[in-house]
């Protein structure tokens, strides 16, 4: 078996430290016990997270074969496994599903909801190493600077969207693009009409002929 | 082969097992005093940061209880101290006396007194009912043991069911690279400063030497699930110089 690597043990750490905490969380974790999932982040990591005895245990890729598998890209894993979605499924730029589930899908629902019961509270975790003042500032800093880094994202995002539909014209706008496809339906529906009518039209001159 | 004919290791030197158990004995008999200064010379003071990573892994909550098996000089027992709180309670164990001595001034000199004890015990045969701890660590003791298996059999008795263990030891470097480096710093380098420092090369001699002849990451996660600990795994440690087993009685 490989070495699990530090990083992960950590993790684990902090999530069994935020399970140990709720009661919601001990609950989940409870009736997961002896059951195991495997995450397979596409084209970065495969791991192994493990119940028993109420503690969650979180391994390098392990030889025997898990109850359930959740696989997808880190973004769509962490969405899902966090709360953020309350189901696998959706679609990529590809049409394929973001995240694929094997196996029994219920322990893997379990899971991620265990996952989102044990959410660390990052104040709180700050707050052992600093105290709770500081621990108060730095996360509200921290914060702070997160909602800044996010809102400049989205707006430099939706100038670069605006200069590219607006001013280069390289790409089209929403609305251009519905009223676009709306008019090849309406031409598409039509071409249909038209060649109804000229295949009657065909019948009735063969049947005067 | 007869019992009186069993060799095991002693550094690089095959002994009988009384023999090693009394030379390991006198080799931290020697060191005793500066055991903690020269730890900080050898390891560039990363031992703390190693110790600290164990700690963060024991799951301990206030109230509970632990076991420190060749605790020496209590580096992990004030740690373990600190999450179980007044209400927890940590023994210190080493088959050394003169380890202990040091171990329980120091828990003393930092503020540590009724919730904690220090025993000496051997780790092979630990004189405590089973199912008393709900952690049990040994850092940087194992190598020095001398039937490592009955140790972790030991010490898988006096766990709790769901309690774990850490065991904290040097290992195979597996870094690309390191081995060569790691072999002439402690054939090299550490004798001397065991001479320097602790007046005694021949101890740190032996600790390179032990350390070659210890199981490595995978002999002993095997010996870990050989003595019963479940969801056993290693993490390694600068490049594995160091390795941390952890398992579970389930």
């Amino acid at each position: 078996m490989p070495a699990t690597p530090a990083w992960l043990a950590s993790v684990e750490a902090l999530l069994n430290r935020s399970i140990g905490q709720s009661m919601r969380a001990t609950a989940a974790a409870r009736r997961l016990n002896n059951t195991s999932l495997q995450i397979d982040i596409e084209g970065v990591y495969a791991l192994r997270a493990t119940v028993s005895a109420e503690r969650l245990a979180l391994m390098a890729d392990a030889e025997s074969e898990a109850n359930a598998v959740i696989s997808g890209s880190p973004w769509a894993l962490i969405e899902l496994l966090t709360g953020g979605v309350k189901s696998a499924g959706g679609a990529n730029a590809e049409g394929r599903p973001s995240t694929q589930i094997r196996g029994d899908a219920e322990i893997a629902n379990r899971y991620r909801e265990l996952f989102a019961l044990a959410r660390p509270d990052f104040e709180e975790e700050l707050s052992r190493w600093t105290g709770d003042v500081p621990a108060r500032r730095l996360s509200q800093f921290a914060r702070a600077a997160f909602s800044w880094l996010r809102d400049g994202a989205r707006t430099a995002r939706e100038n670069i969207a605006e200069y590219l539909q607006e001013e280069s014209r390289d790409l089209v706008n929403r609305a251009e693009l519905e009223e676009f496809l709306l008019g090849v339906d309406q031409s598409r529906e039509m071409a249909d009409r038209i060649e109804i009518r000229l295949a009657r039209l065909e019948r009735q001159i063969k049947g005067t002929a | 082969m007869t019992d009186s004919d069993r060799k095991v290791d002693f550094g690089f030197e095959k002994v009988a097992p009384k023999e090693k158990a009394a030379r390991v004995r006198a080799v931290f008999t020697s060191v005793a005093g500066r055991y903690d200064l020269m730890n900080d010379l050898m390891s560039f003071g990363a031992h703390r940061l190693w110790k600290r990573f164990a700690l963060s892994l024991t799951g301990l909550r206030p109230g509970q209880s632990a076991l420190d098996v060749a605790g020496g000089t209590g580096d992990l027992t004030l740690g373990l101290l600190r999450q179980v709180g007044r209400e927890g309670r940590v023994i210190l164990s080493d088959i050394n006396p003169s380890m202990l001595e040091v171990g329980r001034d120091r828990l003393l000199d930092s503020g540590f007194a009724g919730n904690v004890e220090c025993i000496v015990a051997d780790a092979e045969r630990l004189p405590f009912a089973d199912n008393s701890f709900d952690c049990v660590t040994i850092g940087f003791g194992l190598r020095n043991v001398t039937d490592k298996a009955a140790a972790l059999a030991s010490m898988y008795r006096v766990l709790k069911s769901g309690g774990q263990l850490l065991v904290l030891e040097f290992s195979t470097p597996v870094a690309p690279g390191l081995k060569p480096l790691y072999d002439a710093y402690s054939f090299g380098v550490l004798p001397r400063l065991g001479r320097l420092v602790a007046h005694d090369a021949a101890s740190y001699r032996y600790l390179a030497e032990s350390i070659r002849t210890h199981p490595n990451q995978e002999a002993l996660l095997e010996m870990l699930r050989s003595a019963g600990f479940g969801l056993a795994r290693y993490h390694n440690l600068a490049g594995g110089i160091v390795a941390l087993h952890r398992g579970y009685k389930i």
